[in-house]
Parts: structure tokens; C-alpha cells; sequence
């Protein structure tokens, strides 16, 4: 997207894409945002790996904006097929006209009818791929929810920015889009996959940078209770604690929890408001309980 | 050597050395992205170490437990190139010789260990085991626990494999094909046949949900009182599961993953590769802690509440009786079926009296006796009938 990024002057280095992030609300550390340079001059599918809640998918949003481009998203799934992802013939338009034309045509003539254009539904691969210039934005979410099949079928479009389509041909893109993948880990993908794709593991973030994320996403919260709330949630994070719990809450639920936090019109953290929204923070029974016991423990100030 | 080195050809001498040490380190590495890798320092530029180092990052690594290896792979050279170079080039001949013989030795202590006679129990074990067998494997299989397998062996395995089916039915996938049943018409296929009879539509073809294998999960104990069975029943479900989508855990003290031996094409392989993996044979069970450690570890082994478990211990478990209460209802919820295979069923009245098999009694959906390779046979009866509640 060397040409893409011509349209962008702001963007040709690495800090012109952290700022243009910055001024749109994602705070991306250094080396996400020349992953996400590289991406786009290399024009590399870029593949985000790490804990749910991390703004995997929020970069994707954010690229879409400072670019100006369309986001089409694509959400996997096990079992999803290729009627889903790419294209899917109309086939009761199909039928509809063959049979309108068939006393009046040769066969070669409907089968030529038949396989138009108008009557192929677009999926988010295919619309991707056909995005009139500057192209689009597409984000493969969640990709290790789909099946390793599927996987085996994104080879073609990670690889070359094209897919076949048999009654078609060949359909390769116009402009190539900026391509996101996004994982969980459920499972570890193809290392067919991963060689197409450049890689990134995104961690918590630190505590800095979750500071500015709580306070541009919910700027309602006080700088105190700002301060509490990340260093309340990034010592969680860390040991010993970190320990006690099967899941740590990542900026997602910094966020929400900020949000309600300041529902509740709460100034300071205190055990009380704590357990009353642990909910926030944690989703399994046991983390819950995990959490009580160490409420005082956490919310103690740091020691020097 | 000068990684700051300006001029464009150095500086790509200086990756591809850097990439190959990532290899050598057992990095997965291939030439496009070496290619690449240049490309993109190219862009970025060599002013800013953190630049270098994250754009070399994105492109030479693609997996999580490789960034460590990277980062002070990249430190090393970076600092000090002139040491870096010494140290890769010794890391070659340790790379691959060094390594391997060290874990081994390890292996070789616990299977020396192992190899003491025991208590009664286990004496008794042996005769019920080995009357599935010729009288010649008796003596082979006292000694050879984790050996490659004999001729003998070898052809019963193949013989098992052939003749006993492990009954793991095939469930409705989420993919679906063109079959006579099925709520949604297929059109696809309904276009292709109408095409065939002049566009007739004779009858709409409806899509039918795909059958899949469902993923199976097997945890082997290889405590010492399991050491008899555990080698026969690896080398049994390796050939006998190739079809479905699997993940295998040894667990004694300690939890091994067994997938990488598991990958072996060969059964003899798997069985070598195990050798050099699992760290605590015939030692002590504690199943709680090993429990624990896959649900932090490899939880994403349990495919959504799909995954057929297959817990194969006799439930003699050396470490804390509470951790079980905790880990067992936690991978009962998380799996399809939770099935236990104990060898010591075949004691008449056998009653899970042990505070670890009296858990695993509770929480199990199945209980099946394993101890006897003829019972395998059984086994599979079993199975398809619990499978099919």
C-alpha cells in the first residue's frame, strides 16, 4: 500500500501512524505501530495474537478511521464455509430465471445467463478484495474460532490478495487491503498461515499507556480514581496475584469498569465499591471469589 | 561484525546471520521471510534499536514462545556482536548433540529407577497383563518399559488397531453438504441437478450437517504403579486414533505434552521422542496438580465441550485429594465425555476406595477396565456404549 499510503502523507513513519492512532483513541506502543507501518508498506497481512481484551480488534477499527477506508469485518466461526466468507451464488434468482428463459434459449446461453455477476453475493473476503481504491480495511476476526479447512482457504487470499472463483476466473485486488487477523489462542493456527502474515503479540499494556486509554476512553473519571482504577488493575495483573485468578481482566474491562465506576459516581475505590463490582473485572464464579480476600490487599497504597 | 553497519550489503549479511541463529535456535525460518526481514529494515531504518528490534520481530517471529529465544538472541548480538558470534557458534554442535543426550540421561535415571521390583499388587498385574501375550513377551515386557517395540509386539499392535475400533462416533459438524436430510434446501446442488433434466427441478436436495470426528483428549498416568500398561496403550492409541483430531498428555508428578511425540508418523518414534520427553516416569501420581497445570496451560486442548476425554490412571493418587474436587468438575464441564480407563478393574469387587479414585469414580461419566491388552476388545464395546448415552 506504498501507493495507499501516498493519499496519507501523516502516515509514512512510525510516528506519524502512532500519533494519527493517538488522535483517534487507540494508544498503540511503539512496536505495534511499526508492526502496523510494516504491514502496510509490505503489504503483509497482519496477524494479532494475544488474551481477549487487549484491542486486537479495536486496532482494526482505529486503522479504518485514520485511513479513511471502509472496515469490513469478517467473524469466524467453526464451521464456516466459503459461502460465508467469499461468495455465494444467488441460486433462487438462478433458478427464476432458467426457468423464465429456458423455452427460449440454448442452454449455453442460460448457463452463460446464469453465472452473471448480478446474481453472485458478495461476502466480506470478495468485497474486500473488490474495494474501489484507496481499498479497504479488512479484519479476520477471531480466526482461530474457524476450522483449520478454513484456514487452508484464506492461503490463497493472504498470500496473493486474490481468490479463484471456478465459474469466474481469477479475481485479484483492485487495491490491496490493509488485512487484520486476529486470535485468541484457542488454538495454534497453520504455520502456512502464520508465514504469510506478519506477527504481533500484544501483551497487557503497561501501566502509562493504560492510564491514557482509561482516561481518552471514559474522561468523565477523575485523574484519582483514573490512577486507582490502572493501578488497581495492573497489579491484578501481576504477582502474586496474578496467580489466584484463571483469566486476567484486560483494558476491555479496565474500561467498562471505569465506565461503571463513574455510573455509580464513585470518587475513591473502596472494598465496598470494589466487591460490588467485581463482576466488571471478572467473569468465572471462582475469580470472583479469588478476588475478595485480596480487595484490601490491593487497594493498599504502593509501598515505596 | 557491526549491526550498524549503513551499507545495504553488510547489513543484509548481518540479518541473514541473525536469522539463521534464530534457526539454529529452533525458530522456524524460511528464506521469504529472511527476504523480507530485509525489506522491512530497509523501511524502518537501523536508527532506533527498539525500531530494528520490533520490525524485525514482526517479521522472523510468528509464535509467542518464540519471542523470548528472539529478544535475547537480538540483546546478545546487538550488545556485543563479537561475543554473539562465539556464542552461536558454539551453540551449533550444543544445539545438536548437546541437548539431547542431557534430557536422556534423565529419562534413563527414572527408568533405572523404575525397573526395581515392587510390592505385590504390581507382581499380580504382570501375570494379568502378559496372559494376553505369547510366553516370550513376558520377559521383553519386564525389562522394556518405553523400548521400542519387538516384532511381536509391533504385529499385535497392528492386530489390535485393525481388529478393535476405538468407537468414537462421528458427530454433526457446522459444515454441511447436499444429503437427503436437513432442515434448509441446498441450491447449489439443486441447480446442478435441475441442469441435468433440462432444468427440471425433480426433487430439492437439502443441506445435510457434515459428520466430524470428535477431538479426543488422552491423559496417560505413567506413575510407577501404571508403568506396565502405559508403553502398549501409547503405542495402541497412537495408531488406533491417526484419524481424529487429538492431544495426548502424560502426567505423573508432573504434566508432559506428548504431542510433539505424537506427531511421529512411526510408533517406534513416538515411543523415542516420548523417552526424551517425559521427565518423571514411574514416580508418583498427583493427578490434582497435573490437572491444574493442563486447565492453566492447554486448556485450549478442550475443544468447545466437544473433546472426548480419556483419563487413563488407576486412580492411586499421591498428591492432595481437595485439588481434585476442584479440577475434576472443572473438566467435566469443559468436555464432552470425561471417560476413566483403570487397569485395577479387574479385580473382582473392585471398589474405588483411594481418595483419588473414589473422586474420579464420582466425577467420571464411565468407568472401563484396561488392564488387559485382550480386554481392549471390551474396551471398545464399552466405549460405544457410553458414547451413545
Amino acid at each position: 500500500m506504498a501507493e495507499a499510503l501516498d493519499h496519507h502523507p501523516g502516515l509514512d513513519s512510525i510516528d506519524g501512524i502512532t500519533h494519527a492512532l493517538q488522535g483517534v483513541g487507540y494508544h498503540a506502543p511503539r512496536q505495534l505501530a511499526t508492526s502496523v507501518f510494516l504491514a502496510m508498506r509490505l503489504q503483509r497481512p497482519l496477524l494479532l495474537e494475544g488474551e481477549p481484551g487487549v484491542g486486537k480488534t479495536e486496532l482494526a477499527k482505529a486503522l479504518a478511521k485514520i485511513l479513511g477506508r471502509p472496515l469490513l469485518r469478517l467473524q469466524c466461526y467453526d464451521g464456516m464455509e466459503q459461502r460465508e466468507a467469499l461468495y455465494e451464488w444467488n441460486h433462487t434468482a438462478q433458478l427464476l430465471h432458467m426457468r423464465a428463459v429456458q423455452d427460449r434459449n440454448t442452454p449455453e446461453d442460460i448457463e452463460r445467463e446464469v453465472y452473471q455477476a448480478r446474481y453472485l453475493i458478495r461476502r466480506p473476503l470478495l468485497q474486500a478484495l473488490q474495494a474501489p481504491a484507496p481499498g479497504a480495511v479488512l479484519l479476520i476476526d477471531e480466526v482461530d474460532r474457524a476450522d483449520e479447512p478454513f484456514e487452508a482457504f484464506l492461503l490463497e487470499y493472504l498470500g496473493e490478495y486474490q481468490v479463484t472463483i471456478p465459474e469466474l476466473g481469477t479475481i485479484k485486488a483492485q487495491a490491496a487491503p490493509v488485512t487484520i487477523l486476529t486470535s485468541n489462542r484457542t488454538r495454534d493456527l497453520n504455520d502456512a498461515v502464520k508465514r504469510r502474515c506478519l506477527y504481533q503479540w500484544m501483551d497487557y499494556p503497561e501501566r502509562e499507556r493504560e492510564l491514557a486509554i482509561v482516561q481518552s476512553q471514559v474522561p468523565e473519571a477523575g485523574p484519582a480514581l483514573t490512577e486507582q482504577i490502572t493501578q488497581f488493575v495492573s497489579r491484578l495483573r501481576s504477582m502474586p496475584f496474578v496467580s489466584a485468578f484463571q483469566r486476567s481482566p484486560g483494558i476491555a474491562e479496565s474500561v467498562e469498569w471505569a465506565k461503571a465506576l463513574v455510573a455509580l459516581d464513585t470518587l475513591m475505590l473502596d472494598p465496598e465499591v470494589v466487591q460490588d463490582t467485581a463482576g466488571i473485572l471478572f467473569k468465572q464464579r471462582e475469580d470472583v471469589a479469588a478476588l475478595l480476600p485480596l480487595i484490601d490487599q490491593l487497594l493498599q497504597p504502593e509501598a515505596a | 561484525m557491526q549491526l550498524g553497519d549503513a551499507r545495504s550489503g553488510k547489513l543484509s549479511d548481518n540479518i541473514v546471520g541473525f536469522a539463521r541463529a534464530l534457526r539454529r535456535a529452533g525458530v522456524p525460518m524460511d528464506s521469504s521471510r529472511i527476504a523480507l526481514a530485509i525489506d522491512a529494515v530497509r523501511l524502518v531504518g537501523i536508527e532506533r534499536k527498539d525500531d530494528l528490534h520490533a520490525a524485525l520481530k514482526a517479521v522472523l517471529v510468528s509464535r509467542q514462545q518464540d519471542i523470548e529465544v528472539f529478544d535475547q538472541l537480538f540483546d546478545a548480538l546487538f550488545r556485543n556482536p563479537e561475543l554473539a558470534q562465539q556464542l552461536l557458534a558454539q551453540m551449533l554442535p550444543q544445539v545438536r548433540q548437546g541437548q539431547p543426550p542431557s534430557r536422556k540421561a534423565r529419562v534413563q535415571e527414572a527408568l533405572a529407577a523404575a525397573k526395581t521390583p515392587s510390592d505385590g499388587p504390581r507382581k499380580e498385574s504382570e501375570v494379568q497383563l502378559d496372559a494376553a501375550m505369547t510366553a516370550s513377551d513376558q520377559q521383553r515386557l519386564r525389562h522394556a518399559d518405553f523400548a521400542t517395540l519387538n516384532a511381536s509386539e509391533f504385529r499385535l499392535i497392528e492386530r489390535l488397531v485393525r481388529d478393535v475400533p476405538l468407537p468414537l462416533p462421528p458427530v454433526a459438524g457446522r459444515r454441511t453438504r447436499a444429503g437427503l436430510r436437513g432442515q434448509r434446501p441446498h441450491w447449489a446442488a439443486a441447480l446442478q441437478q435441475a441442469r441435468r433434466f433440462e432444468g427440471e427441478l425433480l426433487w430439492v436436495p437439502k443441506r445435510e450437517r457434515r459428520p466430524q470426528a470428535l477431538p479426543l483428549l488422552v491423559l496417560v498416568d505413567i506413575s510407577g504403579s501404571m508403568e506396565r500398561y502405559a508403553r502398549l496403550l501409547l503405542a495402541f492409541l497412537h495408531n488406533a486414533t491417526r484419524q481424529s483430531p487429538r492431544a495426548v498428555f502424560a502426567f505423573g508428578t508432573d504434566l508432559t505434552d506428548l504431542r510433539p511425540a505424537f506427531r511421529h508418523v512411526d510408533t517406534d518414534h513416538m515411543l523415542e521422542a516420548a523417552n526424551a520427553q517425559i521427565a518423571d516416569f514411574a514416580g508418583g501420581t498427583r493427578l490434582g496438580a497435573s490437572l491444574a497445570s493442563l486447565r492453566e496451560r492447554h486448556a485450549r486442548c478442550l475443544v468447545g465441550r466437544r473433546t472426548v476425554v480419556l483419563l487413563i490412571s488407576d486412580g492411586l493418587d499421591t498428591g492432595e485429594p481437595a485439588a481434585l474436587d476442584h479440577e475434576l468438575p472443572w473438566l467435566k464441564r469443559h468436555c464432552r465425555q470425561l471417560l476413566w480407563l483403570n487397569p485395577l478393574l479387574r479385580f473382582d469387587g473392585y471398589a474405588p476406595l483411594a481418595s483419588g479414585a473414589q473422586r474420579l469414580h464420582q466425577h467420571a461419566d464411565g468407568m472401563l477396565a484396561v488392564h488387559n491388552l485382550s480386554r481392549l476388545e471390551d474396551l471398545a464395546a464399552a466405549m460405544a456404549r457410553l458414547m451413545k448415552r
